[in-house]
């Protein structure tokens, strides 16, 4: 709590500084409200005034020629719809000068973005105009634009190391994502498709539409089922993989084991091969003709499951794959076939950091092999994995590749009321975003269960890594 | 103008422009400075995409056209391959990147004209559509919306109809579906149909007079669930349970018909040329096909229904050179081209003489499909038919195991392929 509170005091005082600066500011300082580096070239620095005068210039030039366009059909998203004649003379099509939903969508959040940074700028161009006024007055030495470069490869460093990240990250990770939070209040499905048609605002709809539940729109129902499932799908490919792992290295690891590095490659292998590769060839192998269920079936073993009643009357195939439950089962263990080397490859690593003067003492105590792994390998793989399992079971929540590459085509859901919302039993949030996306052009849904999978994603882990980061757990053993 | 000459301007100067896909400089001129030199030769660059078994043919195609054309234009002209059956999803992505003439199957025509992807044939239309049968044509139909010809077409074979092995089936044995199953499960073999598809599964209700159509809003009509008629909903989906439980019938997906040829657990199957090749490669001389079979309905011998498929070739109204681009796509669709299509690929032609030729009527596929035009109806049908239907397929292909209600299957089945 407290570093919220501190966070908005920051804030609070640094608008409090802009404020004084406009009413205690000589001439020049005041100048800077409308000439930003007013102060700056009066007093010598002005390189640096003139360049803020450059992009303040810049800044207004493009946000009247261009920004203010789109700013204000952002409202509306366009009102003009494109109509199409062709021209028998120039062979060509004459377009009239139509609204682009999408464009406006995207440069009108782009402008207001360059709008806001600016604003920002303009203001800590007052606190820095104010302070800079303050130092003149009274004879203290003011930087040159020389020391001033200078100290950005000597004592600011940081600043410029950080640039390039923060600038990538805001061009490729925030205005994309605030485009695509913006879509999901919008009317942006296949009947709405720019360029040719326009987009509209819808308010909250999108949202109601996924917590409602009528008999044609069952998006609320197929939401809860999917949602529940990737839970539940989350929770056992993280556990699984990760106790798999652990038990495969410890086993790697006995003494008694022979030739080591043989096994450990053989593993390592497993993760060589391309994982849709490995995917797609697996969903093969248990297609309700493919080889398993030839074998499955050559062995009796079909006609034993059918007779103590596993599989229906009649089935001579096993439905590995196309059967809910049965599916269901399979993804997660065709899951810890794929998950568990990576997992032995870390346990591996973490296994011979355990102190061994802990066990020693624990074996003289008299504790067998399961209580040592029980009370001391554990408890320190815990506490050393505990931030990977938590980005684990996230990245599993999010984990598309293995369900996607395992059902896609195969499985085809029996549940009317999954069908009709497109949704499948096996689907994980994501896969069915990317379904209603790819086949559907249900963008606005999307957005809003992409929305929806953030929000989890975000409280589950700050909460986890508060838990599991909170105190320092790996010093108990030292 | 100004304000889209601005946005591009900005679109090349911010990186932003490219990440999100959003096009940049594909916008169409104002159309008004060329007027005055139409005369001289323009440079014109198009984009063609065309399925990835048709590359070697469509290149071929496209080097005859620049010779013919030379006159009209200098011509650069790049060949991509797109699945037909996919090209809507690409070319919907985004409009503005897509390519000027672009290959595509019949049942995507509507979303692409309501998107805005395709061009209005207006050069030479009469000819297009006499050349093709006239406008009430199968082809022409599936070519238009709203009767006006949208795009150019190139086959008529996308469509499925009943292949099998002559050697267990006589030709009249292949008129019911009965006696079919019953041959097979002699036999301990298989009549092959994908159930759990609405694509197939449509063959079945339609063929007993229930409706499933598209309306102009994009919604389906459908009365798959009626309760009154000649036969119900219920009749239709008994009968596909009742044939979905007998031992000489297996639903099966594509593959899997497929890998049932090649090890012979198959002998006929309702499928299209796309599998009907690998059949005729595996029984050579006894392949045989015809138009699809009777079924038993309410006690009723019932002549099954079929989508007829339609390969079509559009142009992108997004085009620069939208004029010289018809005038490609229709030089790819002409006489010559069609007949050439069905030399190197034996591929069925829209064109009604190329299509009267000898030697595309003794095809098997492609009489056989010429035979079940008579019960084929266009492939019009709105997004929300697949899942529903999809899922109906699969429970009834299942016998039914859970004994549902069936009138309630189909009513709920309705309620998601009529939905908004």
């Amino acid at each position: 709590m407290s570093k919220v509170k501190s966070f908005f005091k920051g804030i609070g005082s640094w608008f409090r500084e802009f404020g004084e600066a406009v009413v205690k500011g000589d001439a020049f300082t005041r100048l800077s409200l409308l000439v930003m580096g007013a102060q700056n070239i009066r007093s010598k620095q002005v390189i640096r005034g003139i360049i803020m005068t450059v992009v303040e210039i810049i800044v207004i030039l493009y946000t009247v020629l261009i920004g203010s366009g789109f700013i204000a059909d952002l409202a509306t998203l366009g009102t003009v719809e494109r109509k199409v004649e062709f021209n028998m003379n120039t062979m060509k099509n004459e377009v009239n000068d139509y609204d682009h939903s999408f464009q406006i969508l995207l440069f009108g959040i782009i402008s207001v973005i360059i709008l806001a940074a600016f604003v920002l700028f303009w203001i800590n161009n007052m606190r820095n105009a104010y302070q800079l006024q303050k130092d003149r007055e009274a004879g203290k030495h003011i930087s040159s634009f020389k020391e001033d470069m200078v100290s950005l490869i000597n004592e600011k460093f940081y600043k410029s190391l950080l640039f390039i990240p923060c600038a990538g990250v805001i061009v490729f990770t925030i205005v994309p994502l605030i485009v695509m939070i913006a879509v999901a209040f919008t009317n942006y499905d296949k009947t709405h498709l720019p360029p040719t048609q326009l987009l509209s605002w819808v308010g909250l709809d999108n949202f109601k539409n996924l917590f409602s539940n009528s008999i044609s729109l069952t998006f609320g129902y197929t939401f809860r089922k999917i949602l529940v499932w990737t839970l539940v799908w989350a929770f056992f490919a993280t556990f699984t993989t990760y106790i798999g792992g652990i038990l495969l290295s410890m086993l790697i690891n006995n003494p008694k084991t022979k030739v080591k590095k043989l096994w450990r490659t053989l593993f390592i292998i497993a993760i060589a091969v391309p994982q849709f590769v490995t995917l797609l060839l697996v969903r093969n192998f248990f297609a309700d003709s493919g080889i398993v269920n030839t074998i499955c079936s050559n062995i009796g073993l079909t006609g034993f499951l059918r007779d103590v009643g596993i599989l229906e009357a009649g089935m001579n195939y096993i439905p590995f794959l196309t059967d809910p439950v049965w599916a269901k089962v399979m993804i997660i263990l065709i899951n810890i076939w794929i998950g568990v080397p990576y997992l032995m490859l870390i346990a591996t690593g973490v296994l011979m950091n355990i102190p061994g003067e802990l066990t020693e003492a624990a074996r003289i105590d008299g504790a067998n092999k399961f209580q040592i792994f029980r009370k001391i390998t554990m408890p320190y793989m815990l506490a050393v994995t505990g931030p990977y399992l938590v980005t684990q079971f996230v990245a599993n929540i999010n984990n598309f590749n293995v369900i996607y590459l395992l059902t896609q085509d195969v499985y085809t859901t029996t549940d009317q009321a999954l069908a009709n919302s497109s949704g499948k039993e096996t689907d994980l949030l994501v896969t069915w975003l990317f379904r209603l996306t790819q086949e559907e052009y249900n963008y606005k849904m999307a957005s809003v269960i992409g929305i929806m999978v953030f929000v989890i994603c975000a409280i589950f882990t700050l909460l986890a890594f508060n838990r599991v980061t909170g105190n320092g757990k790996e010093e108990d053993f030292r | 103008m100004r304000k889209k000459l601005l946005a591009t301007l900005l679109a090349t100067t911010m990186v932003v422009g490219g990440l999100t896909g959003c096009g940049s400089g594909s916008d169409s001129g104002s159309g008004s400075d060329s007027t005055s030199e139409a005369k001289e030769k323009e440079d014109v660059t198009l984009t063609v995409w065309g399925a990835e078994e048709d590359q070697e043919v469509l290149s071929t195609m496209i080097e005859n056209f620049k010779t013919e054309y030379a006159d009209m234009a200098n011509w650069t002209i790049e060949l991509g391959a797109e699945s037909e059956s996919k090209a809507k999803d690409d070319v919907l992505n985004d409009v503005e990147a897509a390519a000027d003439v672009y290959a595509f199957a019949d049942d995507q025509l509507d979303a692409l004209v309501e998107a805005g992807a395709l061009q209005e044939v207006t050069l030479d239309t009469d000819t297009i559509i006499e050349e093709n049968g006239g406008s009430d044509s199968g082809s022409v139909q599936a070519a238009s919306y709203d009767g006006k010809l949208y795009a150019y077409p190139m086959t008529a074979d996308n469509g499925y109809f009943m292949f099998y092995n002559s050697e267990y089936f006589t030709e009249d044995d292949v008129q019911s579906l009965d006696t079919m199953m019953s041959v097979a499960a002699e036999a301990g073999k298989t009549v092959a149909m994908t159930l759990n598809e609405g694509y197939y599964l449509y063959s079945f209700f339609q063929g007993a007079g229930l409706e499933l159509y598209k309306n102009d809003d994009g919604t389906n009509t459908c009365t798959w669930n009626a309760t009154d008629g000649t036969y119900t909903g219920t009749d239709v989906a008994q009968a596909v349970v009742d044939i979905a439980k007998n031992s000489g019938f297996k639903s099966m997906a594509d593959a899997e018909i497929v890998s049932g040829i090649e090890n012979g657990e198959v002998i006929a199957a309702v499928s299209g040329t796309w599998n009907a090749e690998t059949a005729e490669l595996a029984w050579g001389d006894n392949y045989a096909a015809t138009k699809l079979p009777t079924f038993t309905c309410a006690g009723d011998q019932v002549q099954m229904s079929s989508f007829a498929g339609y390969k079509l070739i559009g142009v992108n109204p997004y085009s620069d050179y939208a004029g010289y681009a018809m005038t490609l796509a229709q030089y790819l669709t002409n006489y010559d081209n069609q007949v050439l299509r069905f030399q190197e690929r034996g591929l069925g032609p829209s064109n009604v003489e190329a299509a009267s030729s000898d030697d595309v009527q003794s095809n098997p596929a492609i009489a056989a499909l010429a035979e079940q035009a008579q019960y084929a109806t266009t492939q019009r049908v709105g997004d929300n038919f697949w899942d529903p239907s999809a899922t109906l397929g699969k429970i009834l292909a299942n016998g039914n195991k859970k004994n549902q209600d069936l009138q309630e299957m189909l009513d709920t089945a309705v309620e998601g392929i009529v939905a908004k």
